[in-house]
């Protein structure tokens, strides 16, 4: 610890021997002792749920590209609830996985409905959802938000392209709450922006359609300048449209708060494939070009400490026992580079690490 | 042993820390000007919490091998991180004030030998030490029960807008307790998992209160009478606390007595605290943690 200069007292005081007694007295009683089960009696809580099986109940193309998926339990029982700006994993019969916004309505426990864009040269994700259909059983987990909607008086959503789909139940709920609020609604043209007809039913609010092919690329400082002081800002969209507005909000509009989803650690760019032995468990894992050496190491030690996957929380730094490592962290100090690494990020500089774990 | 088994019925919110960082360079030690102890009570958090909240994500991270609820171990997962950035940014500030010339290291070896020979694992194995494990975390889930009110006290206070608290502190403070509020449940939910022994709630929570308590004024009234800048008696701490109290700088003893019940119904869970809007809306705007 850096703040460990100064001399160490050579005895702990009195009163600090007196607590570490009964410290040890306190354990000894409800930890050690024959008594200690009647003392605590376990009742531990299982939480089930978090992945479920569901089935297509229809599948609904909104514009040409764009298909929304109803989804219900198999037996019609109710869902777990969420709130506007939630999303479901879906688990895809290759194996991956993907995350797509709830854009139904909350107060519907029934059903859950999500719509996905064809990308034809993206990663087939979006390819495989397209070709299922009604009847079909699809594994999820959640819903889980990372975008959470909060209840405020005013409200501008900005939503580019698909980005509508978290977007519209948002919409929706801040209409039913009588808020204010405007959307605008950027995407290449009219006809390629889905849920025109369901936007436009709803109410007390203003809906600015903003078709590129009509307006040009629209300026981001233009669009945050709509928002009343101390308004709630929700943009969706690509990447470019949500760093602009963050950099140009806190001094667009101070009071008020932008909101974007958050997104999970991005892929591994330029990694070469290595080993690592773990010198504790006494295995050696084969870490793959395209994948961490955490994501590797889980496969043998599944309770793994780890955290923000993007190197910069420190919850995963292992001692390195052998090997040089190409750091790829922002946490670690220099001294702590020659002797350790974070798993999440940081590879090795050879063929080969030893750690210890 | 009687497990429950219980449905989620509603979402869950995603866990993650965030790359914050903060710069001291210009921040004065006494960043609530014009009060002292005001300020050496905040100064706890900067002295005490990081090695408590490190070993706290090590004894909960200690349980993630056991979780079989895939949405308990990703909110974990999340709540460790966080627990770490806590520490690590509240450390810059304890390296911010050692350069400052305030002598802490009496107050380090304090949570050394605090952590390891109160808190630490007493070199218990077997049952024993698995018991000893359930109590720690037992403590520990009391502990984030006063965090995550603590805060949202610190985001409801508006005082120290008003009196110019130094704009980087209070944007720590904030983070730091939206993020609170933010995994409130991990901690409860982790000691519900692996135990769920109402008469180890009851018992590690009054041991977790009166601990912290001892443990923040002790603290406070040691920084507060080695403050070289502070006139007067070293023992009038009392007095700055009471003022200090009244004018709306921190929590009162009420506070503590006013959450202990509620955290003690055996019904409880974090999430009947409330809505955490409060939270998702400061770390929309916080310098620190916006965007991230």
């Amino acid at each position: 610890m850096a703040t460990m200069t100064s001399e160490r007292s050579s005895e702990p005081s009195r009163g600090l021997r007196a607590l570490a007694r009964g410290a040890q007295a306190y354990s000894a009683l409800f930890a050690a002792s024959s008594a200690a089960p009647y003392l605590s009696r376990s009742k531990p809580v299982r939480r089930t749920g978090f992945d479920l099986e569901l089935v297509i109940d229809a599948v609904t193309r909104e514009v040409d590209d764009v298909v929304s998926f109803t989804l219900r339990r198999p037996d019609g029982e109710s869902l777990p609830a969420w709130v506007p700006g939630a999303h479901l994993d879906v688990f895809l019969p290759s194996g991956a996985q993907r995350q797509y916004s709830l854009c139904g309505d909350p107060a519907d426990r029934t059903s859950y409905r999500i719509a996905v864009r064809r990308i034809d040269e993206g990663g087939g994700g979006s390819l495989a959802m397209h070709r299922l259909s009604q009847g079909d059983v699809l594994t999820v987990r959640g819903p889980r938000n990372a975008f959470t909607f909060i209840d405020v008086e005013s409200y501008l959503f900005v939503a580019g392209g698909i980005g509508i789909t978290p977007i519209l139940p948002m919409v929706r709920e801040a209409a039913r709450r009588g808020a204010s609020w405007k959307l605008v609604y950027v995407g290449r043209s009219l006809a390629t922006m889905p849920f025109l007809s369901e936007l436009r039913s709803l109410g007390g609010g203003q809906l600015e359609l903003r078709p590129d092919d009509e307006f040009g690329v629209p300026d981001v400082a233009d669009l945050l300048l709509r928002a009343d002081e101390g308004a709630a800002i929700y943009v969706c969209g690509p990447t470019p449209l949500i760093d602009a507005a963050r950099v140009l909000q806190p001094t667009l509009n101070p009071t008020g708060s932008l909101h974007s989803e958050r997104f999970s650690a991005p892929p591994v760019v330029g990694g070469r494939p290595f080993e690592v032995h773990l010198a504790r468990t006494g295995v050696t894992v084969p870490v793959g070009a395209e994948e961490s050496a955490l994501a590797a190491i889980r496969r043998e030690v599944p309770g793994v400490r780890y955290s923000c996957q993007q190197g910069f929380c420190g919850s995963c730094k292992h001692a390195v026992l052998k090997g040089d490592v190409e750091h790829r962290d922002t946490k670690l100090r220099p001294a702590e580079r020659d002797d350790s690494m974070l798993i999440c990020v940081s590879r090795a500089a050879g063929d080969s690490l030893t750690i210890d774990l | 042993m009687s497990t429950t088994k219980q449905a989620y019925s509603d979402e869950a919110l995603a866990i993650h820390a965030r790359d914050v960082s903060f710069d001291w360079t210009d921040v004065p030690t006494e960043y609530i000007p014009g009060h002292p102890y005001a300020t050496h009570f905040w100064n706890v958090m900067h002295l005490v919490l990081p090695e408590g909240e490190r070993a706290m994500a090590d004894v909960l991270g200690r349980a993630l091998p056991q979780i079989d609820d895939p949405r308990l171990a990703e909110e974990l997962v999340g709540f460790i991180g966080q627990e770490e950035t806590h520490a690590s940014s509240h450390e810059s500030f304890r390296i911010h004030l050692q350069e400052n010339g305030f002598d802490i290291p009496k107050i380090m070896r304090l949570m050394e030998f605090l952590m390891d020979q109160v808190f630490g694992d007493h070199g218990l194995k077997g049952r024993a030490g698995e018991a000893w494990f359930h109590e720690r975390l037992g403590i520990y889930a009391a502990a984030e029960h006063f965090t995550a009110t603590v805060g949202e006290w610190l985001l409801d206070n508006r005082t120290f807008d008003e009196i110019g608290v130094d704009p980087t502190m209070l944007d720590l403070l904030r983070w730091h307790g939206a993020e609170e509020m933010e995994h409130r449940n991990v901690a409860y939910d982790v000691f519900q998992y692996v135990d769920g022994s109402y008469a180890r709630r009851v018992r590690t929570a009054l041991l977790a209160s009166g601990g912290l308590l001892a443990l923040w004024l002790y603290t406070s009234s040691w920084m507060y009478a080695n403050d070289p800048n502070v006139k007067g008696s070293k023992w009038a701490w009392p007095i700055a606390f009471v003022k200090d109290t009244r004018r709306g700088l921190m929590p009162g003893l009420k506070f503590i007595f006013k959450e202990i019940p509620q955290y003690l119904r055996p019904g409880f869970h974090p999430s009947q605290m409330g809505p955490i809007d409060k939270a998702v809306r400061y770390l929309a705007q916080s310098p620190a943690a916006s965007g991230l």
